[in-house]
């Protein structure tokens, strides 16, 4: 009997990326099969944040980025080439959700925050966009804590209420695969408890891509790991691998 | 030394902002004192019957309604051109436009903003007598024309504090709407400009303003001393800074003077008006942004 062949979600492939003359990712290559949850780690200026956004092409809002070599999604069971002239961005960025390091919320009632997205990029009704608000909210815990107060101002939360918004938001757009910025950097132990635990229930449905500033974190999270240094791939191993004795320390001292 | 230095800088702060209260309150202080006892029914109406005259049915000779509506339909006017082409424009710079063309107009607009009222004016005159040269022989000084002069007068302040409200958005806030699946004109649309709506109403707060105080422009390009209130926008129009300037320079009697006092005050009572106006409109756009 043949085993099935597992298509991965994202396929990166030599990826180079400068922004004017400064060349900030060199030749990176790697594969994420669907439903893992990939963290990349490394020090500050190791090009992590920008390896993230060359997966939905974020990196083009800065106009001296160039980009080179080939980052493949499967979206809908088909593998695209993201660089083709054909792809239109805001569906590849909306398929390909991303949330930051500092939550983003815009300045608008908490309702406004999810349901904007949705009514201008999927152009839903009023009751559909409610009916998918609350889905994404009960997703990320918040909708006992927010039920109540949907046309405060999103402001009136707290740091971790909302970087889950930010959450709900990118979750209700209905992507397949999760680009996650550092998401718990500016939080506190608690809320990064919680966000924590979110990732790990919302593996089973979504390929998700974590950048963390913390090995300890990505120890508990990873299934795969990714350490950049100076804009290269230094260790790629699998999450277990990181959990074994030893393993753990030695990248430490090699990573950072 | 350090603690000195804040303790005088923070002395400068406090009697800075006393002085700009200070002088506020003075000026209008003064103006009552010199004006409100002249405003009455005459002041606005003359000897015409107020309902006659707001509906245009009997000339009024004597009192400053002509130039009220005149200087209110100039500032319509001018506002209504300048704040969407220069909110377009603002927009254009900040968003759109190259880095050379940026340049380029912003240099365009440095050199608009420099340009003094007079020789603004001056060219609303010699583009009549151009005009008449060629494709209009009979073509006037007039609301139209004044209300494009002021128009241009106005249009870099809205430029630039559009230009200036959206560069100032701190740049993550850029990327939050494509990350989401927004279109670049649906990211200006739904998220940068109502996050700069504040600093784009400002701008058009100050054009408000500066459209409704000016006299030079419009000494050259169509209002008169008493016209009564123009049927079109062809034609000749009465403005308050322009009555206020002709009584402060040719009044005859003191009563003519108080009188000056009082139009200077309804014409900062009009401008508070349309400033009031314009907050409340921000005011509940902002409301319908944050909410809906």
């Amino acid at each position: 009997m043949e085993t099935p062949v597992i298509q991965p979600v994202i396929q990166m492939e030599d990826l180079t990326v400068r922004f004017g003359r400064k060349r900030v990712l060199h030749g990176i290559t790697f594969t994420l099969p669907p439903g893992e949850l990939m963290v990349i780690v490394g020090p500050s200026g190791a090009g992590k944040s920008t390896l993230l956004r060359a997966i939905n092409r974020l990196n083009e809002f800065h106009g001296e980025a160039r980009t080179g070599g080939r980052v493949r999604v499967t979206l809908e069971g088909e593998a695209i080439d993201i660089h083709k002239d054909s792809i239109c961005l805001p569906e590849l960025r909306r398929r390909v959700g991303m949330v930051f390091q500092t939550p983003a919320i815009l300045p608008f009632s908490i309702e406004k925050n999810l349901s904007m997205p949705l009514r201008v990029t999927l152009g839903i009704g009023r009751g559909a966009a409610r009916r998918r608000m609350e889905e994404a909210l009960r997703k990320v815990s918040l909708w006992q804590e927010v039920k109540g107060r949907l046309r405060d101002d999103a402001a009136t939360l707290s740091g971790g209420q909302q970087q889950r918004l930010c959450l709900a938001r990118t979750l209700a757009l209905e992507p397949q695969i999760l680009l996650l910025d550092e998401p718990t950097a500016s939080l506190d132990f608690k809320a990064t408890e919680k966000i924590e635990q979110l990732l790990l229930a919302l593996k089973t449905d979504y390929s998700i891509v974590a950048v963390s500033h913390s090995l300890r974190q990505a120890r508990r999270l990873a299934d795969r790991l990714l350490v950049l240094r100076e804009g290269r791939v230094m260790r790629e191993m699998a999450g277990s691998q990181l959990r074994q004795a030893g393993v753990f320390e030695r990248l430490i001292e090699e990573a950072f | 030394m350090e603690a000195t230095s804040n303790r005088l800088l923070c002395a400068f702060a406090w009697i800075s902002g006393a002085l700009v209260l200070l002088t506020t309150a003075l000026l209008i202080g003064f103006l009552i004192q010199r004006g409100l006892g002249s405003i009455n029914g005459a002041l606005f109406f003359g000897d015409t019957p107020w309902l006659s005259a707001v509906l245009n049915k009997r000339m009024v000779f004597d009192g400053i309604w002509p130039a009220l509506a005149g200087t209110f339909l100039l500032v319509v006017l001018s506002s209504s051109l300048a704040i969407p082409v220069g909110i377009a424009s603002g927009l254009y710079l900040a968003e759109y436009a190259p880095k050379r063309v940026r340049s380029a107009l912003e240099f365009a607009v440095d050199l608009l903003s420099g340009t003094p009222s007079i020789v603004m004016g001056l060219f609303g005159f010699a583009l009549i007598l151009l005009l008449r040269k060629t494709i209009g022989p009979n073509a006037q000084t007039g609301l139209w024309l004044a209300g494009l002069c002021l128009a241009l007068l106005i249009l870099p302040y809205v430029i630039r504090t559009t230009q200036t409200a959206l560069e100032a958005l701190p740049p993550r806030f850029r990327m939050v709407g494509p990350a989401m699946g927004l279109s670049r004109w649906q990211n200006v649309r739904k998220v940068l400009l109502p996050m700069a709506s504040r600093g784009i109403f400002s701008g058009a707060i100050l054009a408000i303003g500066r459209a409704a105080e000016d006299t030079a422009v419009i000494l050259l390009t169509g209002v008169v001393a008493q016209t009564g209130l123009p049927r079109g926008l062809g034609d000749k129009f009465e403005a308050l800074p322009f009555r206020i300037y002709f009584l402060a320079a040719e009044y005859r009697s003191q009563h003519q003077l108080d009188q000056g006092f009082a139009m200077a005050l309804v014409l900062m009572a009009m401008t508070g008006a349309l400033f009031l106006a314009a907050f409340a409109l921000r005011r509940s756009a902002e409301r319908r942004w944050k909410r809906q």
